[in-house]
Formats: structure tokens, C-alpha cells, sequence
């Protein structure tokens, strides 16, 4: 299951860096194992090779070698889930985005996955961090078809807490399109500017530094088992109201899935209630269990 | 009288926040940040300054876009571009209760608005049956935006009248949830109203992904999500 693997590097201009990563999760036509191909990737992202896990899935971790998004970067993943097939995507750790450099243009990384008839998708990547000064676009389309599944989680931290660097960065945008049989079923456009929008407002994040999203989707299960599914992650969250260090709330989406929003003053917290609700749901939808990616939490 | 008194006459109208479509029946979230402590009286005006500028202009942006496709000279023009906003407005309302106050709202606008307005207008007649046949919700800005265009309203009084009247519900509703008086509320409404024209002109420019369109109300969100679990509720969002 070792990935093809081209490497180039692509300047369109001195001031952008073009990476580029596509890759294809496909179930074995003998096996119930799925297998990861890489149709093309330059630098600097990489996907060093695919490992199986129990109950079929193919897991990689997503790469970036320069060790951080830097401004001027214009990242491209792309990935197929096939049908039937079971990918799980990680990063290897924090996603860093480094200071924005002036005349350089905005960081931008733009994250395409298609999921095809019975596939299954577990994008978990690790926080994304904003450091002081960065400006940074992330746009992220999931397309979904029949019976496709996506768990996805987002964690956002303020900025480096250890250099006492609080939401410090210039700019924040995450554009999210998640489609089911091509009908739009959650949409967001955010935007964090902290200088201009003081983040501490009680209509963004009042008391809280990090912020994380959570999607759980599987296309036509009914209604019902989103609304049983809703107020069963809602007791399993520890403070499903406001007030506390941590605050978290679960709502279905339109149809086929619900989203889970998670506030806190501290990263670890929402990471360990993420992996919890994780698991149940995983559970309660596909009676499998929720494997943990290949390194430590 | 003129044509343009007359509508402006039915734009103070459907823009009164005792027309009967339940709006005062829905918080969006705020009884949620109140019972939290979250929220109180002296935080008011600064909080629905960030409001209108943050969740106010997305909803501008959409019932102005509703607004220029009720405006579509070909029908299956605007029954695309009518049913695209309201699915995406849909998406974009990340809890339950307000999506289901947001469409509740809409249905019933559209309803009462169909039953006044004479000879009755056949682009209100497809805006429901379309979406009906779609299984697709209509929310209330997007459904106010074509009343607005049907009844030849000027587009920016159609977009803010809609601003005003989401104002006003969710002030109705802090006087309920907290020490707020007629007077206080009246001041609040008046001093607002340049948030509300700001909101407005960020909409303008019509770009599903341009500034309007981005906005942060995280905690509004995770407020209307966490709704349905609070003990004692006044409203129903």
C-alpha cells in the first residue's frame, strides 16, 4: 500500500508557493481492505504512506514539510473516499501558520474531498494555530453521495498560549461546504479578525480562547436517529451549558448529521471530549470503533 | 396618495413586530445567554452592535439577494437562485431551533403576506410551491426580500425594514428575560439604528462569498444549539 510518489516543486510566482497533494482511499477488489494511492503530490505536502487498521480502513497522515503554512502558500489536498472504501487523514501534529510577510499574498490551503456511495471519511487533524500576524484562508468542500460518512473535527487555538500570544493574528477565514447528494448541508463562512472585532464580544467567543467544530454526517439515515444521536452526544458532554471552563452543544444539521460545537479556555479539554463523542458516535452509526490515528494524544 | 405611500404604508406594516407570525415567540439563542449569565442589560447595545454587524448582515445579504432574483425576468431563473439561497441559509444556520424559528418565521410571512397583497402575486405563488415540491425551508429574510420586490419596494428600505423588525423581536425579547424597560428598549432600538444601515451597506454588494457573507456569532450559535436543554424556557428558541 505504498504511495506512487512524485515530487516537484511549483512556483507561479515568486511571492506564491503552490503545493499541491490528491490522493485516492480504494477498497481492494478482493479484500475488505481499503488502500491508498497517491495520484500526485508536490512539495511541501506529502503523504508518506498508508497503514491499514483494524476493520478495513487505510489511514495516512497529511504532511507539511515545510513545517507550517507560510504566508504566500497556496495549498491544495484532495482526496476520493471510493465506494465502499474507509479512510481515516491526520496530521502529524499542529498545524502552524506562520506570520503573514508583507507583499506576500494571504495564506490560503483549500481542502476538496469527495466521499463516493458507502464510503467513509475520518478527517481528524490536529489544531490549527495562527500565529501573531498570520492572515490565513482555509476552505474546506465535502462532497457526500449515498450512504458516504464523514466525521471531521476542527480545534482553533488563540495563537502560541505559551508566548502569551492571544489571538494576535491579522486574519481568519474558514469557508466550509458539506454536501449530500449535492444539496448544501452545512455551510460556514467565519471570520475572526481580532483587532478590528474584539473576540471577547459575547455575540464570538466571550470568555473563550479555543473553539473547535465537530461533523458528523452519514447520508440517508432518517431524521430520527439524528435527533436520538443529538441527545445522546449532549450527555456526554460535560458541560453542556454555559458558565463552565469548557462549553459544548450538539444540533442535527438539516439532514444527514449533526454538528457539535465545543468553546474552551484550554485545548486539551476539547480535544478529549472530541475523541469521547467520537467514539459514541462512530458507535451508534457504523456499530465500529473509533480507532485513534497512529501517534499519542 | 401614491403608489409609493401606499407601499410604504405596507412596509411599516409587514415591518411591525406585532405582525401575527410568531416572532415573539423566539429568542435565537439569548434566553440561553442570559440564564448563563452571559448577558445583561448594561451589555446590551454593545452586544447587538456586534450582532447586526456579525448575524445582521448575513441575513441582509441573503433576503437582498431574494430581493434581486424575485426580479428575474424568467421563472425558472428565480425558482434556482430562490431555492439555492434558502437551502444554503438553511445550512448556514448551524442550530436546530433557530433554523426551525428562521423557517417557521418565513412560512408564515409568506402566508400572511400572499393572503394581503392584491391581485395576488404569482412569484409568491411559485416561491411556496416551489420549495414545497423541493422539501426546501423558506426563511423569513429571504422570503421579505421578495414581498419587499413584489410590493415595488425600494431594495435598501426592503433589506433594512427587515433589519428593524429582527431588531425589534430580539429586543421584545430581552424585555422579557431582563430588567428592560419600554423607555430603555425604545433608546436601544433608536441607537441602533446606524448598526443597522452599516449592516445594510456591507450587504450591498450582493457576493455570496464576499464580507457580508463572513461573519463570526459563535457563541450566539452555541447558545441557540444548547437551548433545548435549559430547564425553564420562556421561548421557544
Amino acid at each position: 500500500m505504498l504511495p506512487m510518489s512524485t515530487t516537484s516543486t511549483s512556483l507561479t510566482s515568486p511571492h506564491r508557493t503552490d503545493g499541491r497533494l490528491n490522493i485516492h482511499f480504494y477498497l481492494s477488489p478482493t479484500t475488505p481492505q481499503t488502500n491508498l494511492r497517491v495520484v500526485e503530490q508536490t512539495p511541501p505536502l506529502r503523504v508518506v504512506r498508508g497503514f491499514n487498521q483494524p476493520g478495513g480502513a487505510a489511514m495516512a497522515h497529511l504532511h507539511n514539510v515545510s513545517g507550517g503554512v507560510l504566508g504566500g502558500d497556496a495549498l491544495t489536498v484532495t482526496a476520493t473516499v471510493g465506494p465502499g472504501a474507509r479512510a481515516q487523514l491526520t496530521t502529524p501534529g499542529a498545524t502552524r501558520v506562520y506570520r503573514h510577510r508583507s507583499g506576500r499574498p494571504d495564506a490560503v490551503q483549500t481542502t476538496c474531498f469527495t466521499i463516493e456511495a458507502g464510503g467513509l471519511l475520518e478527517y481528524l487533524p490536529d489544531p490549527l494555530i495562527p500565529f501573531a500576524g498570520s492572515r490565513y484562508r482555509q476552505t474546506t468542500r465535502i462532497a457526500l453521495a449515498d450512504d458516504a460518512g464523514l466525521f471531521w473535527w476542527e480545534i482553533i487555538a488563540p495563537g502560541r498560549e505559551t508566548r502569551d500570544e492571544l489571538f494576535a493574528y491579522e486574519q481568519l477565514d474558514m469557508t466550509v461546504d458539506i454536501t449530500a447528494g449535492g444539496r448544501p448541508i452545512a455551510i460556514e463562512r467565519l471570520r475572526l479578525e481580532p483587532s478590528a472585532r474584539p473576540v471577547t464580544s459575547t455575540v464570538r467567543l466571550g470568555p473563550y480562547r479555543y473553539f473547535s467544530t465537530f461533523y458528523i454526517c452519514r447520508t440517508g439515515q432518517p431524521e430520527a436517529v439524528w435527533i436520538d444521536l443529538e441527545q445522546e452526544l449532549v450527555a456526554l458532554t460535560p458541560s453542556a451549558s454555559m458558565g463552565q471552563a469548557t462549553t459544548w452543544a450538539v444540533s442535527t444539521l438539516p439532514r444527514d448529521g449533526l454538528v457539535v460545537r465545543g468553546l474552551g479556555c484550554t485545548g486539551r479539554d476539547l480535544q478529549t471530549t472530541l475523541i469521547e463523542l467520537w467514539q459514541a458516535a462512530k458507535h451508534r452509526l457504523y456499530n465500529a470503533p473509533a480507532i485513534l490515528p497512529r501517534k499519542l494524544y | 396618495m401614491t403608489q409609493s405611500h401606499l407601499n410604504h404604508l405596507q412596509l411599516l406594516q409587514l415591518a411591525d413586530s406585532a405582525l401575527p407570525i410568531g416572532s415573539t415567540a423566539h429568542s435565537f439563542g439569548l434566553e440561553t445567554l442570559v440564564a448563563a449569565g452571559r448577558l445583561t442589560t448594561p451589555q446590551l447595545a454593545g452586544f447587538f452592535g456586534d450582532y447586526i454587524m456579525e448575524a445582521g448582515a448575513v441575513e441582509a445579504l441573503y433576503g437582498r439577494l431574494a430581493y434581486r432574483a424575485a426580479a428575474l425576468a424568467d421563472e425558472r431563473d428565480f425558482e434556482t437562485r430562490w431555492l439555492d439561497l434558502n437551502a444554503r441559509l438553511s445550512a448556514l444556520k448551524p442550530a436546530r431551533e433557530s433554523r426551525q424559528a428562521s423557517a417557521m418565521l418565513g412560512k408564515r410571512f409568506l402566508h400572511l403576506a400572499g393572503s394581503l397583497i392584491e391581485p395576488s402575486s404569482p412569484v409568491l405563488h411559485l416561491a411556496s410551491a416551489s420549495a414545497l415540491r423541493a422539501g426546501i425551508d423558506l426563511h423569513h429574510a429571504t422570503v421579505f426580500g421578495v414581498v419587499g420586490q413584489v410590493l415595488g419596494i425600494d431594495e435598501e428600505l426592503t433589506v433594512l425594514a427587515y433589519l428593524q423588525q429582527n431588531l425589534a423581536g430580539l429586543i421584545s425579547a430581552c424585555q422579557r428575560l431582563l430588567p428592560l424597560g419600554q423607555r430603555q428598549a425604545a433608546q436601544l432600538s433608536w441607537q441602533l439604528k446606524p448598526a443597522l444601515i452599516a449592516a445594510a451597506q456591507v450587504s450591498q454588494d450582493g457576493d455570496l462569498d464576499g464580507p457580508a457573507a463572513y461573519s463570526c456569532a459563535t457563541l450566539v450559535d452555541v447558545a441557540a444549539m444548547q437551548h433545548p436543554g435549559l430547564p425553564t424556557r420562556l421561548f421557544i428558541s
